[in-house]
């Protein structure tokens, strides 16, 4: 080997580099599976099968997909009639409120905070909320605010928690939300201050996104009960799940700040 | 590998571990910059993942790997506006391996090294990159072409063409 290029592989080992990060953990954090959704559990794994089966009957109908949130002119929200009976949630297993929707990690409204990239806003109707949750899905990550009983709202007897409210950031075209709707289930469009927002209610319903790698994932059927579904104008999805009158939830989704 | 394509997610974090050293400093020398080429090497990391079904079994996975980190390293590269200009440098309190026969012996070489170092510092980016690449990295000539992203037969006129810049520099340094 002629001496430059003997001098240049021995000068390899005596150059500066920067102390190399611990990849091995990054790339573990970023490859880790999603919180096994409490719909996987085995006291769900039947009605799941079902209700993924309804979800792959519908989203085989491509026209039917977008309809409703052309009408509502609500980003990244789609409402669908399904064709057939929803199965009911089973009982759920006791436990805390939030964990047993496993709605992901529990922090504190601070952690919350400061973890989210939007505003978060809080319904002070219901003053603080019992249990704050964080979820790494959908991208963009999700907070649920869990509602343990509040005068006046009934407590879901399936899981103790009176009202779910949950934000997302709504990417419009990169996750859509969808929402499974069978008979027996109202929809109806309604103003929420001063945004086009859709109240469901009736019979049980879900909801359906597409992640970023264009999956379809079924997201929640946390309370089972009815819904108001809105997009703030900074482009976050809120949700807001309780058994009260569409006025009520209204008033919850107005006392927003 | 095998195990980590079947989608042992244990067997992969090996991989990753077994190679981070050289994807982060191939991207290092790629990017100039410590962030830069943390991300590239992570992302690289990442994206080779969920690329794992398409490697074919039983190739070595070095070249593989390089040729994913360098992309990300080579994106983030183009995509920084003001491109930071990497300056090689020796590492602090590095002493000659070799045992100098009297401290005048050890100053030459000690200037020899830094008039080196200057000469290389003002190579053009690829001809620093492929010297990088082949004699302080020691990649092959195929992981090489990875990492500037052109054919492999390219890599050897490349090689010999900054090697000849390089002695120019040397030369004009001394004169």
């Amino acid at each position: 080997m002629p001496e430059l290029e003997a001098v240049l592989s021995g000068l390899g080992a005596e150059l500066y580099f920067p102390p190399t990060p611990d990849l091995r953990q990054a790339v573990r954090r970023r490859l880790a599976p999603a919180p096994r959704p409490w719909w996987q559990s085995r006291w769900a794994l039947a009605a799941a099968a079902a209700l993924l089966l309804a979800a792959a009957a519908v989203l085989a109908i491509p026209q039917a997909r977008d309809t409703v949130a052309g009408w509502l002119g609500l980003r990244g929200v789609t409402i669908q009639r399904q064709p057939g009976p929803l199965p009911t949630p089973t009982p759920r297993p006791p436990g805390p409120l939030g964990e047993r929707l496993q709605l992901g990690d529990r922090v504190t409204l601070a952690e919350a905070r400061a973890t989210v990239r939007w505003r978060l806003r809080l319904p002070f109707q219901l003053d603080e909320p019992d249990e704050v949750y964080y979820s790494n899905r959908p991208a963009g990550g999700g907070v649920y605010l869990v509602y343990g009983s509040r005068p006046g709202i009934p407590v879901a007897s399936e899981t103790g928690v009176a009202v779910l409210v949950g934000e997302f950031q709504g990417r419009a075209d990169q996750n859509l939300f969808l929402k499974g709707v069978g008979p027996g289930t109202t929809v109806e469009q309604v103003t929420v201050n001063g945004l086009p927002g859709i109240w469901v209610s009736g019979a049980p319903h879900q909801f359906f996104y597409t992640d970023p790698d264009g999956r379809v994932q079924m997201e929640t059927l946390r309370l089972a009960t009815n819904t108001l579904l809105w997009t703030s104008q900074d482009g976050v999805l809120y949700r807001i799940e309780a058994s009260v009158t569409k006025q009520q939830a209204l008033a919850i989704a107005e006392s927003m700040r | 590998m095998a195990r980590a394509q079947r989608g042992d997610q244990h067997a992969y974090e090996e991989i990753v571990d077994r190679y981070s050293q050289l994807a982060f400093r191939t991207a290092y020398l790629v990017t100039g910059s410590a962030a830069d080429a943390e991300d590239a090497a992570q992302e690289g990391f990442v994206k080779a993942w969920a690329a794992l079904p398409g490697f074919r079994t039983g190739s070595p996975p070095r070249p593989w790997l390089m040729r994913i980190v360098a992309n990300e390293a080579r994106n983030r590269r183009r995509s920084a506006g003001r491109r930071e200009h990497l300056q090689l440098r020796l590492a602090e309190g590095f002493r000659t391996a070799d045992a100098a026969p009297s401290p005048e012996a050890e100053a030459v070489a000690a200037e020899e090294r830094q008039s080196l170092l200057r000469a290389l510092n003002g190579l053009r980016e690829d001809d620093r990159l492929v010297i990088g690449c082949r004699y302080f990295m020691e990649l092959s000539g195929e992981e090489t072409a990875a990492v500037l992203g052109c054919p492999e037969g390219t890599v050897k006129s490349r090689l010999s063409r900054a090697l000849d810049r390089l002695k120019e520099r040397l030369e004009v340094a001394r004169a």
